[in-house]
């Protein structure tokens, strides 16, 4: 089957529910396509179950639901449960309910959110420890993260969402026996350094952070400047063990959640050779676009987090402005009209993005959570070390590409997604040289595994 | 802790049956409510391997869904009468 249409949206997140609303509220013809059977990407994930209703505070349901009903109205074809491994400028491969299915579209804008930034340690693979996003769609999800209650977590890292996090398990009963804080935060909070603008955003820091810290004060303890962490156990994480304050200490746990921040999901725009650049302070690649999301593929643009985390509240305002902006191109509202419709949503975000420049450098991960131990596992599914990659940059491999290609690094399954960042701050730091300096993965379509027998259906001529 | 009003689907998880709640995801479901302490044996190193980002990104969550095998159990949603298996023996398509 292949369909043509106005517009493609790939994700149905804040972003991309907010595009495809706000394009076909400008009259366009809009399908979205999603990997998941229900609207909300991760932040509204199955927002349209009580479960997950409950664990969201008031506001953040209020406008999940809102958008999510706005969309479900709208119009708009809907796709969910579909496998998205194949994209061109106006053409999306993809699998749904193992057939093979091809759209083709004037414009499409990807919606990928963002993901935690993936940071290997001694021990990471160990059952046990997991993601701390990963975590919280456990609860979301009506589970529990041990079969007993009251067995005591550690969470270890750095971010706002940490904090979000803990305030989730302390409400759902978990007994949190440590928070192994790796940044340096703290300090730069007391500064204050860029706290005018911070207020700017009162509602979010207010209301979100603040009352977060205020939960966790006296019921978390907080061990600050930690490294060295490091799992231990067998088939299963048994015990943690980390530095602070020059020794070595251990905490009996079965549940590890680590978490370093968000970063932006650029697989699929990297698989197209868009352009990217560097953040040197939250150390991440973002792809370079104007303010309405037009990455360097003409036809294609981007919007929410997977442009530059600014967190759910600005990515429906990307999103809604991609989608105008994409009919203002194809002509179906006037450039007066665009002009009109865009404002808002153009306010609230330059301010917002001011407002949380702010959080850009308090939660700054801290480069030294990459200094690894040699007998790191880094590349999960190819099981290559951090001395692999050391050693590979030590023989005069000095791209992130030729690391990869003598170290099997990044060519496992998950092409990359977790281990690529460390991948480049090891690979840089070895020549002492920015992450920025050492290329990126390249990233070869398809992007997602895919039967021989689809991905023929799409790619040979019968 | 289940929500009375969540409706529920069962399946089977290595043959033992589970009831879960409706709409979650199979990794969910055997990682938050059967307790699985784990979901595989690497195929490259015979280690004992979980869902880590039950997002899509890492991999780690491969099962075998309704006799397909090596399926990312996180990106699929639990459905009446499934049957899930734990990809223990190392091996891998
Ligand atoms: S748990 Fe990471 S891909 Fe499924």
């Amino acid at each position: 089957m292949d369909r043509n249409t106005d517009l493609i949206v790939i994700g149905a997140g804040p972003a991309g529910l907010s595009a495809a609303c706000a394009a076909r509220a400008c009259g366009l013809e809009v399908t979205l396509i999603d990997e998941q059977a229900a609207p909300g990407g991760q932040l509204f994930r199955n927002i349209e179950t009580p479960m997950a209703q409950a664990i969201l505070d008031p506001k953040d349901r209020e406008t999940g639901l809102a958008l999510v009903n706005r969309f479900r109205s709208c119009g708009a074809t809907y796709y969910p449960c579909a496998t998205v491994w194949g994209l061109e400028p106006h053409k999306v491969s993809c699998t749904i309910n193992g057939k093979a299915e091809s759209f083709s579209a004037s414009y499409i804008v990807i919606a990928p959110g963002g993901m935690e930034r993936p940071v290997p340690f001694p021990g990471w693979t160990l059952p046990g420890v997991m993601g701390a996003g990963g975590a919280d769609i456990l609860l979301r999800s009506g589970g529990t993260l041990s079969a007993e209650r009251g067995t005591p977590v550690v969470l270890a890292g750095n971010g706002p969402l940490l904090i979000l996090l803990a305030c989730h398990l302390l409400n759902a009963g978990v007994n949190i026996a440590a928070w192994l804080d790796t940044g340096t935060w703290g300090r730069r909070l007391q500064s204050g350094a860029l706290m005018p603008a911070g207020i700017l955003d009162a509602a979010y820091l207010g209301k979100g952070l603040g009352m977060a810290c205020r939960i966790l004060k006296n019921r978390v303890p907080i061990i600050r400047g930690v490294t060295g962490i490091r799992a231990e156990g067998t088939d299963h994480v048994e015990k943690v063990l980390y530095e602070a304050g020059g020794k070595t200490h251990e905490i009996a746990t079965r549940t590890l959640l680590r978490h370093e921040g968000i970063i932006p999901r650029t697989h699929i725009l990297n698989s197209l050779g868009a352009r990217h650049a560097w953040d040197t302070v939250q150390r991440y690649w973002y792809p370079v676009t104007d303010e309405f999301g037009h990455t360097s593929v003409d036809s294609v643009y981007i919007a929410g987090d997977g442009t530059y985390v600014h967190g759910g509240d600005a990515s429906l305002l990307k999103g809604t402005l991609a989608g105008i902006e994409i009919a203002r191109r194809l002509g179906v509202i006037s450039n007066d009209e665009a002009h009109y419709r865009c404002a808002p949503a153009l306010r609230a975000l330059r301010r917002t993005r001011i407002a949380r420049g702010f959080l850009r450098y308090a939660f700054a991960p801290n480069p030294a959570i990459f200094d690894l131990p040699d007998d790191t596992l880094v590349c999960r599914c190819e099981c290559v070390t951090a001395g692999d990659i050391r050693k590979a940059v030590a023989e005069g491999f000095l791209d992130v590409n030729e690391v990869k290609r003598v170290t099997r690094c990044g060519m496992g399954q998950c092409q990359g997604r977790m281990c690529g960042p460390a991948l480049a701050e090891l690979t840089a730091a070895a020549q002492a040289k920015s992450p920025a300096a050492v290329g990126t993965l390249q990233v070869r379509q398809p992007f997602r595994p895919v039967t021989l027998e689809n991905y023929c259906d799409l790619n040979i001529p019968k | 802790m289940q929500n009375t009003a969540t409706p529920t689907v069962h399946i089977t998880l290595d043959g033992k049956p589970l009831e879960v709640p409706a709409g979650i995801s199979v990794a969910a479901a055997v990682l938050g409510h059967a307790h699985a302490e784990h979901t595989c044996k690497h195929p490259v190193d015979g280690s004992a391997r979980a869902p880590y980002c039950l997002m899509g990104v890492c991999f780690e969550c491969l099962m075998e869904i309704n006799g397909e095998p090596n399926v990312q159990s996180c990106l699929v949603t639990v459905q009446e009468g499934m049957t899930v298996r734990r990809q223990l023996s190392g091996e891998s398509a």
